[in-house]
Formats: C-alpha cells, structure tokens, sequence
C-alpha cells in the first residue's frame, strides 16, 4: 500500500478528554483503503474516545489527524475541513444510539444524506438512489418503512450500517457493533465490514472485545494498553503479544 | 406520499371552511354573497366593518396564533426530545404574563403600547435569557431544567402581584390569561404575521438539525451540523413564536403541546419538512375551531373541554395500534 491509500493519518497523536490525562502516549497510526483494523483493550482504555478523536467529533489533546490528507479537527482552526466536509468522509457508528420510537428505517438511513442535503434538507434523486442502494446492500429494504425501535439487534445494526453506507464515506469507525448481537449475526456483521471495505475501498476501524473476530476478520490489530497503542498485522498479532492484555495468554 | 398529500388536502380545505365559518357565523350573520362582496371591496356598510374590524383580524389572529404556537412546541419538543414540552415550558408565555401583570396590576406601563406592548417585552425579556442560557450550556437537559425554574420564579412574581392587586385590575388581569383571538385588530394583523415570519425564518433554516436532533447532539455534530448555532436559532425562532403569540391572544394554551402528537399521528413521519408545515396547518384548524364557540366561554376553556378528550382519545387509539408517542 503507498500513501495515496491513506484515508486516515495520524501523527503524534495524545488524545483524551480536556482537563484530564491523555489516555496513552503519543503515536502515529495510519489507516488505508480496503483495510479493517480491530481496535481493541479492556472498558475504560479509551477506545470509544479514540474513535471520537478520529471522528472528528474530540479534538486531540496534540499532534494531528488527517482525513484523505487534510486536517480534521473538532476544534476550530483556519486548516481545518469544514464539518460538512468531515461528515461525508468519516461516520461514526454506534449501535448504543437510541433513534425515536416514530423514526422508520428509511427516514433513519435518509439521514446519511444530511451532510449532502441543502438547507431546507430535501432530497435529490441522486440522494434517494444512495439511500436505495444502501438499503438494498444491507438487506434493510424489506422493512424500510417499519419504525427502528421494532426491529431486533441483529435488523437494527444493519440499518445503522445502512446510514453510513447512505453517507458514501471513505472512513468508517465503529464502536463495539456486535455487543449485542448473537454470534451468527456477528459473524453476518463482520462479513459485511470486509465485503464494504473491499468492494467500496473504505477503511474500517472497528472496536471489538472478540479475539476471534477481531482475528478472523480485521487486517491489522490495533491494542490500547497500560497507555500505549500496539498495531500488528491480525495473523501476527497473537505471536507479538498483542493479547496479553487479555489475561488467557 | 399520497397520505402525505391527502392530509395536507384535507387540513388546508378545514382551514378554509372554518375561517368561512367565522367570518359569516356570529351575533349577526353575514349572508355568503355579501362575504365576497365586502372582501372584494370593502364599504362602509355595517356588514362591511364588521368583517373588516372584527372578524377578519379574528380569523387572522387564529390562524396565525394556532401557526405559531403548533411550531413553537413541536420544535421544543424536537430540541428537548421530550413529548411534553410545550411553548409555555421555557417561561416565554409567564414571561409575557409578567409583563402584562406589572402594567395592570401594578400600574408599571411600558410607553403606550398597553397589554400589547407589555406582553411584547415580557416575552422578549425571557427570550433573552433563554438565549443567554442556551449559548452558555451546550446540554438541552441543563437549558430545559433552567427554562422551567424560570418559568416557575416568574409566576411566583406574578402570584405576588396578584396579591396585592385591586379588584378592577385584576379583573382586567384575569380576562387577558382566559385568550382570545378577539383583540388583534385590523393594523395588528401586519405585525403578528410580521412577528410570525421573523419567528419561522430561523426555524426553517434549522431543518437539518431539526430532522437529527432526535438522536443526540453527538449523533447530530457526526452528520456535520452545528449543533450549538441550530439550537439557538430553533430557540429564538421558537420563542419569537411563542412571545407572539401570548403578546396577540394571551396565553393559550395546549395548542403547542398537543398538535405536535396530532400531526404525527396524521402524518406518520418524523420529517420536519412535512411535520412542519402539518404542525403549522393542525395548529391554525385546532384555533379555528375553537374560535367559533360562543366568545363569552373562554378561550383556553374550550381548548381544553373540548380538546383534551378527543385528543387522549386519538393518542390512545394510535398506542394501541403502535403508533405510540
């Protein structure tokens, strides 16, 4: 991979929440295209808030992080991309979102073309055709107008995943998507991240607490750990001791 | 889509036929050849200024006033995600209360706009706070919590007042809290509607935020939104409404609270480009209607007699076939 494939750059990067430690020390990471990256650690080592710092949505306590090579940042700065710019880039999914009881599918997933949308937020047809064509790989299609509090974990993760493929994002972050899906639907969830980071060229970086998905179905293994990141490739992450946070090896 | 366009039908075609209603229907009837003679070309008959002087600024003040409060609310409750909210629950309408308490009862007039004027600078003055609040704490919880403390401190001031109130005056004071559509007049119409427009302007700019914020600010700020700046200005569209509306017709109340269920049970979206002007269009039939009970009841009487049972009836038939709040 060259550096044209970097979707996500970062360099020296401390990120954390203002007026408390940073939660490792400073490092570089890169993210590419066609690649899935498992981020992993134990609750509470900051990967949820990794997740934000890449997102866009926590501005890092230093260094920077680079979205298809500009600076992204929740803070304001002349460099910066604008956040309509950021929201077509990068979405941060997470499963814990609690949409309102009245909200269907379909309204749910037309969301991923806010950042598209002018301001009166209509829809053109190029944007219904995303929506249409999100649904359809996802397989939300056939309950589009049933409300999203209705559907089971396993429905409403594939929606969720629905809205950032709506979104037409190079970079996507999620958090801990399987944490309440059985094993088949994880294993169906996971597939799916592969399948979208091939066929779309997205990269992905997933946090997961499952060593075995995060084996079976990432390229590379990121671990925040005692307040360093380890990145290993998946096959070896296991030989260079990326696990040993885990307490089984 | 069809639904959608059959609702908007229907509820516009309502509007008509109940702004007819009170403009022929009154303590004198006003023969339908006449209506359109008088409205095409206004005379100094009796008829004529009737129409003119009375009913006309009170199928305006209904309109405009069921408009303002239906958004009002269904934006607070979009902001605050919670289906309680209403336009009275940020304090603007005590706001507007005080106002009009303190040039009643205790005689302090604010230069010679009368009640009017009163309610005005009540409104605007706890609209400013409201806004001061919002640009301060960035959590809608913290803003909705503050917005009812102040709410409740205004009345207390309000209950004083009432206390040491004379008779006459308060008399006068408790006539303006019953609402009516029956005070605007002729020349006031430019000004609400005025009112209205600056109120609906930041609001309708705040429609991507309006069809996200349901989800969380974080959820929202991820879709490129300025959660901060749309807030405010869903706020002050909002409380511009709401101030309005108190300032023209008194506080009426469960307009803004109600019609926001009532349009999504009829519209069965939760996109504000539809719930919008829905809300908008429920609001000014649910005035209307109210409107042509005899003036004598109170406004705020009938809104609520009449209203709350046929809306817990509509909300318990929709909870029951899942379509709940």
């Amino acid at each position: 991979m060259n550096s044209a494939d970097e979707l996500l750059q970062v360099e020296n990067l401390l990120f954390g929440y203002p007026g408390r430690e940073p939660f490792t020390s400073a490092f570089d990471f890169e993210l590419h295209g066609g690649e899935v990256v498992a981020l992993m650690g134990e609750n509470g080592c900051g990967k949820s808030t990794l997740l934000k710092t890449f997102a866009g949505l926590l501005s890092p306590r230093g260094g920077t992080v680079l979205l298809c090579g500009r600076t992204v940042s929740a803070a304001r700065s002349a460099d910066r991309m604008s956040d309509r710019e950021r929201a077509r880039l990068v979405a941060l999914v997470r499963m814990g979102v609690a949409p309102p009881a009245r909200m269907t599918v379909r309204e749910f997933v037309s969301l991923g073309r806010t950042p598209y949308s002018g301001i009166l937020d209509g829809r053109s047809a190029e944007d219904e055709k995303c929506i249409f064509d999100a649904m359809d790989l996802l397989d939300v299609s056939r309950f589009a107008d049933r409300a999203i509090a209705e559907l089971s974990d396993g429905e409403r993760s594939r929606v969720f995943l629905a809205q950032a493929v709506a979104r037409e994002v190079r970079v996507l972050l999620l958090d801990e998507p399987n944490a309440f899906l059985d094993i088949p639907r994880s294993h169906a969830l996971f597939r799916t991240l592969r399948s979208l980071a091939h066929d779309r060229n997205m990269g992905i970086v997933v946090s997961t607490h499952s060593l075995e998905y995060a084996e079976r179905y990432s390229d590379r293994i990121a671990v925040l750990d005692s307040g360093t990141i380890r990145v290993a490739p998946a096959s070896n992450a296991r030989a260079e001791g990326l696990f040993g946070w885990t307490g089984e090896f | 889509m069809k639904r959608i366009a059959l609702c908007f039908g229907t509820l516009f075609l309502g509007v008509l036929f109940f702004s007819v209603w009170t403009l022929v229907s009154g303590p004198v009837d006003v023969p339908f050849s006449k209506l359109l003679d008088s409205l095409m070309s206004p005379d100094s008959s009796m008829v004529s200024r009737i129409l003119w002087e009375l009913r006309i600024p009170r199928v305006a003040a209904a309109v405009l006033a069921g408009m303002s409060l239906a958004v009002s609310g269904l934006c607070l409750q979009t902001v605050f995600r919670n289906p309680l909210c209403g336009p009275f629950v940020l304090g603007i309408s005590s706001g507007a209360s005080f106002g009009v308490a303190l040039a009643l009862l205790a005689g302090i007039s604010i230069g010679h706009f009368g009640t009017l004027g009163a309610a005005s600078v009540g409104a605007l003055v706890v609209t400013l706070v409201i806004i001061a609040f919002a640009s301060r704490f960035s959590q809608s919880s913290v803003l909705l919590v503050a917005g009812l403390l102040l709410g409740y401190f205004i009345d207390a001031l309000v209950s004083l007042l009432i206390a040491g109130a004379e008779g006459e005056s308060l008399q006068v004071y408790v006539a303006w809290g019953f609402g009516s559509f029956g005070r605007l007049t002729l020349d006031g119409i430019w000004v609400f509607a005025l009112a209205v427009a600056v109120g609906l302007l930041p609001v309708v700019l705040s429609m991507r935020y309006l069809n996200s914020a349901h989800l969380g600010d974080e959820f929202v700020r991820g879709l490129g939104i300025q959660v901060g700046r749309s807030r405010l200005c869903v706020l002050v569209g909002s409380s511009i409404l709401a101030g309005a509306a108190t300032a023209f017709c008194g506080p009426v109340a469960f307009i803004g609270i109600a019609v926001p269920h009532l349009s999504y049970l009829m519209f069965r979206t939760t996109n504000h480009r539809v719930l919008l002007p829905g809300s908008a269009l429920c609001g000014s039939l649910l005035a209307l209607v109210a409107g042509v009970f005899p003036q004598w009841i109170p406004l705020n009487a009938v809104l609520s007699v009449v209203g709350v049972p046929v809306i817990l009836y509509v909300l318990v038939r929709g909870a029951r076939q899942g379509r709940s709040l």
